[in-house]
């Protein structure tokens, strides 16, 4: 996949400021000096290479109910793995579920309307797995400095180190 | 919530149509029309339900396929300035302070970069390190991703 300074321009355009607007096309192509078609054509042709995954509402947790969130890490050995993180996605309020190269190997977040409901959730993974405290750890949040999941797309010739 | 505006955000969280009229399907859905859509999700907007309304991309596209937590062990009296001095910067697209576990885990910042590969993450460390003049963190490596979903998923009768 090969993206022109355009498709780049028209990436952090999309991310950092999508006009909610009847034919939002239209207005991001005067930003860009395109046609409205010319937008849609790119966005349909972003979205068939699979750069651009989706245009929608990021929604704010604590403003539909779920207003406890922590992270989960567990030591697994490596050959049960696989099954552990299987376990871990059928809950629901699992968003994230990454295996990291340390000895607490598998690392989720969980989402709940509160903390008990929170700690019960944990208290059954620990339970259903064999893995409890300390080798399951939990970390709830104390405070959010940020989250802000937008890239730059800087064009091959850009410093891309810290940049992105 | 409002029920009707619930009903929006959970037709929408799988995307914009990429269409002509964008908003159409979802007016038609509502039995309503785009431009009030439009109006509703702006208000949403101004109003902190929605965070922001924009694309999410897949940064592997562009080459960012190494992503990292880098935990900080940070003095409890440093905790806010450091925080806000990694939340500004343009690597970082996560900072979080989280309550440690006494003996098992006591770096306590966390934040999440993105980068072409795990030197390039090494190097962001540094160069954080370097600007809160700390240098005690864990750089945990992504070797896997068993599940990545939006934080909120919406499951309302539309």
């Amino acid at each position: 996949m090969s993206l022109d300074p355009v498709d780049r321009r028209l990436l952090e355009a999309l991310q950092d400021d999508f006009p909610l607007e009847r034919d939002p096309w239209t207005a991001l192509g005067r930003r860009l000096g395109l046609g409205g078609p010319e937008v849609l054509d790119r966005c349909r042709r972003l979205a068939a290479d699979g750069v651009l995954r989706m245009i929608g509402p990021v929604i704010e947790a604590r403003q539909v109910g779920l207003s406890a969130s922590t992270l989960v890490a567990m030591r697994v050995p490596p050959e049960r793995l696989e099954a552990t993180a299987a376990l871990v996605n059928t809950y629901r309020g699992v968003s994230h579920n990454y295996r990291r190269d340390h000895n607490y190997a598998l690392w989720f977040t969980l989402a709940a309307p509160d903390r008990a409901q929170l700690e019960a959730i944990v208290a059954e993974i620990g339970a259903r797995t064999g893995i409890v405290p300390p080798d399951l750890i939990e970390l709830p949040t104390v405070r959010r400095f940020k989250i802000d999941v937008r890239f730059r797309c800087p064009g091959p010739e850009e410093a891309i180190d810290g940049a992105c | 919530m409002e029920p009707a505006d619930a009903r929006l955000l959970t037709l929408l969280q799988d995307g914009l149509p990429l269409e002509e009229d964008p908003f159409a399907r979802t007016a038609a859905a509502l039995g309503t029309s785009p431009e009030t859509v439009v109006q509703r999700l702006r208000a949403l907007v101004a109003g902190g339900a929605v965070r922001r309304f924009g694309a999410r991309i897949d940064q592997r596209r562009l080459g960012l396929v190494a992503n990292a937590v880098i935990a900080w062990r940070v003095p409890e009296n440093r905790i806010e300035a450091v925080g806000e001095l990694f939340a500004a910067r343009p690597e970082v697209t996560h900072c979080y302070e989280r309550l440690g576990v006494s003996g098992a885990w006591e770096h306590t910042l966390f934040v999440v970069v993105h980068a072409p590969d795990p030197a390039t993450v090494e190097r962001m460390a540094d160069a954080l390190g370097e600007a809160a003049g700390l240098d005690d963190r864990v750089v945990l490596l992504s070797t896997a991703e068993y599940k990545r979903r939006p934080t909120v998923w919406l499951e309302v009768e539309t």
